[in-house]
């Protein structure tokens, strides 16, 4: 049988056994907030919550990241390139819907004629072991577009919470080799695999918040010019909160650190958002988005048009963090709610 | 392949001082690596990130024509932070280069084609590379007729004197200069560029019209063409945008679901039509 358990008492077991071979990271109380941190003592995982606050994705897409480091040698430049993309590293703990953004990160930095090998090859040495969600949040939404609380192809090893233990589910022939090491895991039985069922049943029925995408993508596709966009920029303050706390917003600035007294360096990653009026400014002064109604907008058409027009799918897993986020309350239902109005009004004009 | 972050290096081999203004310099790179130049195979209208590292990176269109062998050049014209350090740079300098980056001019759709090449100020570098590409023995016969108007604000910024004298000597190019204002000893053209389209009225029968330029100068010029009969299809642009990586990865080069690094810099005036105004 594939299935098996792991008890919870025995995730000190499984964090020993795989410490060695992985750079271990789990969610972790850091200040009062979840985050997936890497972990040296087992004790330091939490196991009682909901999601993190930063996505996980920063794990392989820190917020700042080394692109190569470099030193000069007279007028000579030695570039050096990072040799630590294949470290092997496990999340232990991710949701599904931070685990599906994973795919689509992947799809992203692989297409087109450009490989972001820097992020891909970190990719392809993380293992993902999920669990699903039990009490999805009032601002969960991912079965709006096209996830599940218990939604198991974007992970490596499924875990189903059970109370004191978990059912542990085999997806992926990385998952069987980690399972494989396991081998300390007890069998499941049938009633296991039931209660799962039951559990997920439970999940998918709690959701509250729900979109019809179909029809958002559509009425955002004919309604680029619209005054509800002044309506959706009135009250944001530009903060940026939403896209940097997003599991699938990948825009980055590239900066050279340099240490002037020793003449060497590094070129680095960080984290940009389109939310900045900096993001476009160009040297000449001129600017493509100035105003705050521009980038409202680009952001929820880079989600929910664009992204669907480059790769037939939503740019968005439905986490909700950026509706907990969003200092002002202008969150993504009401943004949502707001664009749909321009289709319920015209029809009510009809 | 190669991690596309990681920059070629180049040594700088010359550097001219464009303008009266000082403020447009011509910097010719040289390959560290053979294999590196060999590699670098690029179109007229094709454009680089080009680096001093430690200082910072931006990207430059590509001044040189690929029919020019060994070497590749960039016009900078002293900006920011990055371009004035370009300024500032020395012959033998190391300078880091990633590309060729972007579509280019679309030299194979214009075969057979007249070309008609409308130029204003510092804009001019692609169009550099594009006319001296058509001009080239190799190439010449593959193109119709090519026509050049290039205009400044005055004769002290007219860019690549040298090549431009070569072009007036020679019979199989029409290259018409103007300037905004007339000048003691200006023997060619004054006024704005649209006025000299419309007195050129170059015609539209298969002919591919190129427009580099201000803004305002691209506007009126284009309006002169289309009042003679000129297709959004027949015109082309080169856009430029801030950018960081040029590879279609750092997400700030968006003009609605396209990309200006890898979906332009060169688009029709049909296609921008197409996309939101955010440009």
């Amino acid at each position: 049988m594939e299935e098996k358990i792991l008890n919870k008492s025995e995730i000190g077991k499984l964090f020993n056994d795989l410490k060695e071979e992985f750079i271990f990271y789990a969610p972790k109380k850091v200040k009062g907030n979840i985050s997936f941190e890497k972990i040296s003592d087992v004790n330091e995982i939490e196991l009682e919550y909901l999601n993190s606050k930063v996505p996980p994705k920063d794990v392989i897409f820190p917020q700042k990241e080394t692109i190569f480091e470099y030193h000069y040698e007279g007028k000579d430049v030695i570039v050096e390139e990072r040799k630590d993309l294949e470290d092997k590293r496990l999340i232990f703990g991710i949701r599904p819907c931070d685990a599906y953004s994973f795919n689509l990160l992947e799809d992203f930095f692989a297409s087109g004629d450009y490989q972001d090998d820097i992020f891909l090859k970190k990719r392809e040495n993380t293992t993902l072991i999920g669990i699903g969600c039990n009490k999805p949040r009032q601002t969960c939404f991912c079965t709006s577009v096209g996830g599940h609380p218990y939604q198991k192809e974007s992970v490596d090893v499924f875990l189903s919470d059970l109370g004191d233990k978990y059912l542990v589910e085999t997806i992926s022939d990385k998952g069987k080799e980690l399972v494989n090491k396991l081998s300390w895991l007890a069998d499941a039985k049938k009633e296991d695999m039931e209660k799962s069922k039951d559990l997920a049943k439970q999940a998918e029925d709690s959701f509250t918040t729900k979109f019809n995408f179909d029809l958002v993508t559509k009425v955002l596709d004919e309604n680029f010019e619209n005054p509800v966009w002044e309506e959706i920029a009135e009250s944001c303050i530009g903060c940026s909160s939403c896209t940097f706390l997003c599991p699938t917003c990948t825009c980055f600035d590239v900066i050279d650190e340099n240490d002037e007294y020793n003449n060497r360096g590094r070129r680095i990653r960080i984290w940009d958002t389109c939310q900045s009026c900096l993001y476009t400014l160009e040297t000449s002064g001129h600017n493509p988005r100035p105003e705050k109604i521009q980038r409202c907008r680009n952001r929820i058409m880079h989600k929910f048009s664009y992204y669907p027009s480059n790769y037939d799918c939503l740019g968005c897993v439905g986490c909700g963090r950026c509706i907990i986020a969003c200092p002002v309350n202008n969150e993504l239902r009401l943004i949502i709610d707001k664009i749909l109005e321009i289709e319920n009004g015209e029809k009510a004009n009809a | 392949m190669p991690n596309p972050y990681i920059p070629m290096l180049t040594k700088v081999k010359s550097i001219v001082s464009e303008n009266k203004l000082r403020d447009i310099k011509t910097i010719e790179l040289e390959f560290k690596k053979e294999e590196d130049y060999k590699n670098f195979d690029y179109l007229p209208g094709q454009f680089a990130e080009i680096s001093i590292i430690g200082k910072g990176e931006c990207p430059i269109g590509i001044a040189s024509s690929p029919t020019e062998e060994g070497t590749i050049k960039f016009t900078i014209k002293k900006m920011g932070t990055v371009t004035s350090m370009f300024h500032r740079s020395d012959i033998g300098d190391i300078i880091g280069v990633r590309g060729p980056l972007g579509n280019g001019w679309p030299m194979e759709d214009m075969k057979g084609k007249n070309i008609v090449v409308i130029g204003g100020g510092f804009a001019f570098s692609t169009l550099r590379s594009l006319v001296l590409y058509v001009l080239d023995d190799k190439h010449r016969k593959d193109y119709g007729d090519l026509t050049v108007i290039y205009g400044n604000r005055d004769s002290g910024e007219v860019l690549y004197q040298d090549v431009l004298e070569d072009w007036e000597k020679r019979d199989d190019i029409n290259v018409v200069l103007t300037i905004d204002r007339e000048e003691e000893g200006w023997k060619r053209k004054v006024g704005f560029v649209a006025a000299i389209v419309k007195e050129v009225a170059p015609s539209p029968d298969n002919a591919v019209a190129i427009i580099c330029g201000p803004p305002i100068m691209i506007r009126t010029a284009v309006d002169e063409l289309v009042k003679i009969g000129w297709k959004d299809e027949q015109i082309l642009n080169s856009l430029e945008m801030r950018m960081k990586c040029g590879i279609g990865k750092c997400g700030r080069c968006n003009i609605g679901n396209k990309y200006v690094c890898i979906d332009g810099p060169v688009f029709s005036l049909a296609e921008l039509k197409k996309l939101p105004s955010e440009f």
